[in-house]
Order: C-alpha cells, then sequence, then structure tokens
C-alpha cells in the first residue's frame, strides 16, 4: 500500500489506526534483548528468526531470557526441517533420511545443507545451518534433549506423510487423520514448548500431565491456518480439509469453489469452523496455567488471533476466492489484549464466540451444534471468571451489601459530599460579589430603602416619567461625559 | 456398588409416584421400570392415566388428592408442579405444594418410608426475574430465602421454594430427602415448551428478537430429569450422599433462547425470512400494553412482561454437583432433545415434518 493509499485508509478507519498506534505506544515488552553482548552466532541466528518469520519474531524476542535463544533455536530448527519436506526437488530416497536423521545432524559441528533449489525461501538458514548448531551446543543439556525429541517425532511424521504421499493420494481423509497431520505440524510443536516452559520454571508442571490442552493449543492454531488458506493450498494442489466433513456438503472437492455451491461451500466452512472452536476450551484452559508475563504473550497472541481468524472466516464465502487477513489494526488491537491477562483475554474469546453467534444460521445443518459450542465456551468462562458469585447473592437475599457495593456506596457517598460542598462555596463566592457590588452601589449613594418601600407597596417598575427622565439624564450625562473626553 | 447390587436392593422396594400420570411423574414411571423392572411401582395423581403420558404395563394406580389424607406407601417420589400459574390460582397452587408436600412427608414418615425426593425446579433460584443467573450453582439462596427476610416482591414460586425447604430439613436417618431441580423442559408430552414455540410460525412472530438475542438457557429433556429420579432413588437407598441436598438437573448444554427458539422452527421446515432486533425496555413496555389489552378484552397473546423478561434472562447453571454425588449425565444430548420432542408434535398435531 502506497502512502497515499495509506493515509486514506486510515483517514476512513480512524479506529484501526487508533489500535496501532496503542500497541506501537503503549506497548512495554516484558523483556527486552540486549543485542550488545550477542555471540556473532546469536546475531545470526535472529538474522535468521527476523527473515523466516514475520509473526514469532517479534513476541519471541520479548521472551524471558531464560527461554530467549532456546525457543529462537527450536524455531530455526523447525523451520529447518520444513524446508527440507517443502522441497520438492529433492527427491524422496535424499529426503526420507534427511529428515528422519535430522536430529542427529544437530550434534555434528559445522553441518549444513546446499542441496535445496534456489527458489527455496528459507535456503539460506540451512545453508548456513552451522550458526544454529553452535547455539544449539551452548544450551542447558534439558533443553537440548526437548529440541531433539520433538525434532525426532516431527521429522519421523514428516518422513511418513512424504511416503505416503509420494505413494498415492495425499489428501487427508478422516478427521482422525486431519487431527494426527495437524498434530504433527502444530501439536509437536506445542508439547516442546511445553515443555521449555516448565523446564525453565515458567509454567505449572500439571500443563504437561494433560497432554489435550498443549495439544489443542497447536492443533487450533493449524487448524485456523487451514481454513483460512483453502483457496491457496488449493490452488498448490494441497487439501487439507478433511473428506470426512467436505463428503457431507459436495461430492468432489473442486466443487466447494463453483459459484453455484456457494450456500453447500458456506455450510461446510462452518463444519470445519466447529470442529475447529472444540478447542477453544483447551487453549484458555492451558493459558490459566503459564505464570510468566512473557510466556503468557507468547502464546496467548497468536490464540487471540486464531479465534479473530475464525470470526472473519465463518460463513465468509471470500475465503473460497482470495486469501483473507485480519486487518493490522484490528492485530494491533488483539496484541493489546493478550499480553495483559487471562481475563481479559478470555472477553476477547467470549465477544469473537458471540460474534460467530451471531453470524450462524439455522440454515445451516450444524446450526445448533455451533450454537451449543459457543455456548460452552461462554459457560467455560463463566467458570473461571464469574460475573456473579453465590455469596453475593446472599448477601443480597439478607440485604446487606457485598463489599463491592458497599464501596461503591462509600464512592457515591464522597462524591454527594464533595457536590454538596462545591455548591456551597458557589454559593458563598455569589453572595460575596452581590453583597460587594451592593457594598459600592451604596457606597456611591444608591438609596435601597427607598427602592425597598416602592417594592414593598408593589411598584415593580419605574413609574413611566422617571423611566423616560432617567433614560435622557443617563443620555445627557453620556453626551457630557463624551463632550470633556473630548 | 456395581449396578446389579443396586438393582437386587431396588428389587425389595416399593416405590410411590405422586403426580405418575403427568409429564415428568410418567417419565419417571417409564424410566424406573425400564431400570429396575422387579421394583414395586405405585402411582398416585389426581387424574387418571392419561394417553398422552403412557405408562408401563402392570403399574397400579390410584386417584388421590395429596391435600386431602394422603396414602403412602414405603418410599415416595414426589414430583411437584413446577407450571407458571396465574395470580387466581396462586392460593390453589400454596395449598398442592406446601400443604400436599407436608402431606405426603407425614405420611411417609408414618410409614417408615426410607427414602423421599421432591421434584423441585431449578425457578426456586432464578425467581427474581430482573436478576441474570449465569452458571449458578446449588449455594445460591432460593426464594425461601427472600420470605424469609420478608421481601415484598411477587414471589412466583416461592410455594415451590418453602415446599423444598421442608423436604430438605425433613432429612433424618429415617428418612433421607432429596430435591431434584430441573430446568425448563422439552420432551414428548410437552403441552407448553414446543407447541407455544412452534404457534409462533403461524402468528408471523418468528422475525422479532426480543433483547440481545445472546442470553443462555438450560433446557432438559424429560428422560434426562427422569434418569436423575432413578439415580437419586438409587443413592438415598444406598449410600446416602445425596441426603438433605438439593442439584440441578439440566442438559448441561445451555444454547440461547433464540438459537433454541430458530432450531424448533427449522424442524418444521420454517426459517425467517428477515430479523428484527427489540430492545428489551422497549418490548417490556409492549408486553404491559398486551397485558392491559387482554385485561380489558378478555383473549390471550404471546407478548407479556414476564414472557420479554423470561425471552431475555440468562438462566443456566453448573452440573457439577448432580454429576459427582449423582452420577448424573444427560443422556440425551439437547440436539437430539429439540428433534425429538419436534418430531413427537408433529406427530400429535398430524403435521409432517420436511427431511
Amino acid at each position: 500500500m502506497g502512502f497515499v493509499s495509506k493515509a486514506i485508509y486510515f483517514t476512513l478507519h480512524p479506529i484501526q489506526l487508533r489500535s496501532i498506534i496503542q500497541w506501537k505506544v503503549w506497548h512495554n515488552p516484558p523483556h527486552e534483548r540486549n543485542p550488545k553482548n550477542d555471540t556473532e552466532t546469536q546475531k545470526a541466528c535472529f538474522k535468521f528468526l527476523d527473515l523466516t518469520s514475520r509473526s514469532f519474531s517479534a513476541v519471541i524476542k520479548e521472551l524471558h531470557p531464560e527461554l530467549l535463544l532456546p525457543v529462537c533455536v527450536f524455531y530455526l530448527v523447525l523451520r529447518g526441517l520444513d524446508t527440507i519436506e517443502d522441497d520438492t526437488s529433492i527427491d524422496l530416497k535424499t529426503k526420507e533420511p534427511l529428515l528422519r536423521g535430522f536430529k542427529d545432524f544437530l550434534e555434528q559441528d559445522g553441518w549444513n545443507f546446499t542441496g535445496n533449489r534456489p527458489e527455496e525461501k528459507d535456503r539460506e538458514l540451512l545453508v548456513q545451518f552451522q550458526n544454529v548448531i553452535t547455539e544449539f551446543k551452548n544450551m542447558k543439556p534439558a533443553y537440548q534433549a526437548i529440541i531433539k525429541d520433538i525434532t525426532d517425532k516431527m521429522g519421523n511424521g514428516m518422513a511418513d506423510y512424504c511416503i505416503k504421499a509420494a505413494g498415492d493420494d495425499a489428501s487427508v481423509k478422516t478427521i482422525e487423520e486431519y487431527d494426527l497431520y495437524c498434530h504433527y505440524v502444530a501439536g509437536l510443536v506445542g508439547e516442546g514448548l511445553t515443555r521449555l516452559f516448565v523446564e525453565a520454571g515458567l509454567a505449572n508442571p500439571a500443563l504437561l500431565k494433560r497432554s489435550r490442552l498443549h495439544k489443542s493449543m497447536g492443533l487450533f492454531l493449524q487448524k485456523t491456518n487451514i481454513i483460512r488458506d483453502i483457496r491457496e493450498d488449493f490452488d498448490d494442489e494441497r487439501r487439507f480439509w478433511p473428506q470426512e466433513i467436505w463428503s457431507k456438503h459436495v461430492d468432489n472437492f473442486e466443487d466447494l469453489f463453483k459459484p453455484e455451491n456457494r450456500e453447500l461451500a458456506l455450510n461446510c466452512n462452518s463444519e470445519m469452523i466447529l470442529n475447529a472452536l472444540e478447542h477453544v476450551e483447551d487453549c484458555l484452559f492451558y493459558l490459566a496455567g503459564l505464570k510468566e508475563q512473557s510466556v503468557f504473550n507468547f502464546c496467548a497472541i497468536p490464540q487471540a488471533m486464531a479465534i479473530a481468524t475464525m470470526e472473519l472466516c465463518f460463513r465468509n464465502y471470500n475465503i473460497f476466492e482470495r486469501n483473507i487477513k485480519i486487518t493490522k489494526g484490528d492485530a494491533c488491537e488483539l496484541m493489546v489484549q493478550s499480553t495483559q491477562n487471562l481475563q481479559i483475554l478470555c472477553n476477547t474469546f467470549r465477544q469473537f464466540a458471540r460474534k460467530i453467534h451471531k453470524k450462524n444460521t439455522p440454515k445451516d445443518p450444524n446450526f445448533l451444534k455451533i450454537s451449543i459450542e459457543c455456548g460452552r465456551i461462554e459457560k467455560f468462562i463463566e467458570t473461571i471468571f464469574p460475573s456473579q458469585k453465590a455469596a453475593d447473592a446472599q448477601l443480597q437475599v439478607k440485604g446487606e451489601l457485598t463489599a463491592e457495593q458497599a464501596k461503591k456506596r462509600e464512592e457515591d457517598a464522597e462524591n454527594k459530599a464533595d457536590i454538596y460542598f462545591m455548591m456551597l462555596l458557589m454559593g458563598a463566592v455569589v453572595l460575596f460579589v452581590a453583597g460587594t457590588m451592593m457594598g459600592v452601589a451604596w457606597w456611591f449613594g444608591a438609596r435601597f430603602d427607598l427602592a425597598w418601600k416602592e417594592l414593598t407597596s408593589g411598584n415593580f417598575r419605574p413609574p413611566p416619567q422617571v423611566a423616560a427622565k432617567a433614560a435622557a439624564k443617563a443620555a445627557a450625562s453620556a453626551s457630557a461625559s463624551i463632550r470633556n473626553e473630548l | 456398588m456395581d449396578a446389579k447390587a443396586i438393582d437386587d436392593i431396588l428389587a425389595s422396594k416399593k416405590v410411590l409416584i405422586s403426580g405418575g400420570t403427568g409429564f415428568v411423574g410418567s417419565a419417571t414411571v417409564r424410566a424406573l421400570a425400564e431400570k429396575h423392572p422387579r421394583c414395586a411401582i405405585t402411582v398416585i395423581d389426581r387424574s387418571p392415566p392419561r394417553s398422552q403420558h403412557a405408562l408401563p404395563e402392570g403399574i397400579s394406580c390410584m386417584q388421590v388428592d395429596v391435600t386431602c389424607m394422603p396414602e403412602v406407601s414405603q418410599a415416595g417420589i414426589v414430583p411437584g408442579l413446577a407450571d407458571r400459574f396465574g395470580r387466581r390460582l396462586e392460593k390453589e397452587v400454596w395449598r398442592i405444594n406446601v400443604v400436599g408436600t407436608q402431606n405426603m412427608l407425614d405420611a411417609a414418615m408414618e410409614n417408615g418410608a426410607e427414602a423421599f425426593i421432591y421434584t423441585s425446579t431449578c425457578c426456586v433460584v432464578t425467581d427474581d426475574m430482573r436478576s441474570s443467573y449465569a452458571n449458578i450453582d446449588e449455594r445460591w439462596p432460593t426464594s425461601s430465602n427472600l420470605l424469609i427476610y420478608g421481601e415484598s416482591k411477587v414471589i412466583p414460586h416461592g410455594c415451590l421454594a418453602t415446599a423444598e425447604a421442608l423436604v430438605l430439613n425433613a432429612s433424618s436417618d429415617k428418612m433421607a430427602t432429596c430435591a431434584l431441580r430441573p430446568s425448563v423442559l422439552c420432551g414428548p408430552g410437552d403441552y407448553q415448551l414446543v407447541p407455544a414455540i412452534h404457534a409462533c410460525i403461524a402468528k408471523y412472530e418468528t422475525p422479532f428478537i426480543i433483547g440481545t438475542g445472546q442470553n443462555l438457557w438450560d433446557v432438559t429433556h424429560v428422560s434426562n430429569i427422569a434418569d436423575s429420579h432413578i439415580l437419586a432413588v438409587e443413592n438415598l437407598v444406598t449410600s446416602r450422599t445425596a441426603a438433605g441436598e438439593a442439584f440441578f438437573i439440566q442438559n448441561n448444554e445451555p444454547i440461547t433462547f433464540r438459537d433454541f427458539c430458530l432450531a424448533i422452527w427449522a424442524h418444521f421446515g420454517h426459517i425467517p425470512p428477515f430479523e428484527i432486533q427489540i430492545p428489551e425496555s422497549l418490548a417490556y413496555l409492549a408486553g404491559l400494553l398486551c397485558e392491559i389489552v387482554t385485561w380489558l378484552t378478555g383473549t390471550t397473546t404471546t407478548l407479556s412482561r414476564g414472557s420479554v423478561r423470561d425471552a431475555c434472562a440468562v438462566r443456566y447453571a453448573h452440573g457439577d454437583k448432580a454429576r459427582e454425588i449423582l452420577g448424573y449425565e444427560a443422556r440425551i444430548g439437547i440436539e437430539d432433545a429439540i428433534r425429538l420432542s419436534c418430531e413427537e408434535y408433529a406427530h400429535r398435531i398430524g403435521v409432517e415434518l420436511p427431511t
């Protein structure tokens, strides 16, 4: 967008601009990285982080110093793995051992990979992968073990998927397969990060016992991307929407994009979103287990973006025609809301759940299921942050006041006293000014006694001749004074 | 204790169900006869068995007025009357609920009953329609508290709350009592909820949304309520952990009142052609006007101040206590509940549902 078009856009959307400014001006990173003392390899890692990720690099750099490098290295390792998997120019025979053995390269000093085709966008990361390996080896052994384990699982998962894709049909059949695919590409990241957080003492260890929670964190994000990118993936001949869902609405996957199937496509879209919304409760539950602000921000921002994206995509036919995104202003507002505390984040989630609910229509075969899901999200939020408490209701019945009400009443009383005081003060000032003026008039010879007498006898107006005389006299004195002036 | 052992215990018991020919009562009789076929069931009601509320074979029925001297066997289940009622009926309702419940309690104790279950309603808590009740639980005060503290406003379900308190206070080592508080009900034999909502189609009332349309409600399928009664009986004749306790019973799937209506209309093939949102305050005023008109003309209308408040109220409860103590889970989910209710109602009025 050029400057002029930007200027026009923000003039027409001042709230968007306000959100962007609010984020830029008011956001205080919980931890700020000091790049001065970075070693050469650390600098290289952060450079690649900026190059490979637009959305994640900012939040990673604000992470607690203890986790800053481990998470950065973790991200780069997975990105490296992804770059090998994505490259269709590498044949399966070469690719499979690379993916399965990637975990071992992490321990080979100076390992790098130059076999990617030139147009692969993150090729340079693998060409200079020795920097990542150096930093990997500088980390605490516990962190190394976690990253290695996840790399192992993900590498094998990707290799299995590549073999399957080469064999016959790579498209996702059942919902179970869909969940498994999402688990490999995103759920495992959730697991690795959770283990890092817990190892660093920045998250509740219970999060590891309930593996469903961190799985859901990854799945919700991944499913959001899959739903949003349907058109882009279709154009690239990739299909992630499970057949189990789309076949309920259309006979062939391509039919989703035919204009005559608009309603069917929308119903399919809402069933996909319904499937993703089932993870929301787990995500909020997970976020409640994070102890440290920067870790909370790191996890909460993508989740808030995801629910907002879900709302944007819900019953929006545009997703079948082009790639849609939330606006920058909305993204900034979401970042402001998701970098404070869980309660504010929950309000954001409730707000989007209600928006989704509002767009829901009985024409949709999943109307009731979506409605129930939105209700479930709202009930869950109400359970963690009750809007009313039983104890307060008990007090109300007895005619007593809750602490909050008592405080409010006290404040009201204080405000009232303030207002009375101000009124008294103003009254006193008015009386003083009026008194002074009358005193001055008396001193100059005003006959209040005569005025009083006239008033008490009922003459509220001056007699006509007196009034005329007074007017003439005033005019004469005025002209006299003018003459004197001259 | 396993299911077999409980069944054996119940095989030797006699169960008396008062109001057993009604909506909840007959569902409870059917559920009990199915789960514990060896258990001896007796039904007492003011009305004889009705065709719309089928009872299983081999159930002995007696026509009894509980407000007179009741005849009570060894264990009792007493569904109360949880319906909205006109002001004229208030005295009568008070008599049935409070006097009737006291009579039943006295008779049950006299005859050495082991257990006594009272069917209350969630309205004993959600009575003050001006408040909203989001995710309430059993710690919330009932309107019997309101009576005790001398509230002067109208308390439509004060008598039920009073009756419930009578029952819960009567719980002792000899006779364990508990109370179940179902939410709004639907299901086969429902003559109030689904028919009233369905009637809106013919009256062209479906496009109007009163309030925000975002207020959540609990609705419960009647057979889930019946299940909860059986679970309560089983509890009170075995571990008795439910003695003296009240439980909210619902489907635990709150949905908005608007969506509940839309889903019913959709089953009958109707989708509102457009939607108009009416602010609650305006609707309340309209309700008042309608009430005046009906008072003058003596007709009936869908709209009243009460129905506006009802449509805008947030009322759903937390189901944890019933789950933990009684082991209650809704067997019929709300989606099926709505479908079954619509199918049964369509059959009853002779309408073919679109597929």
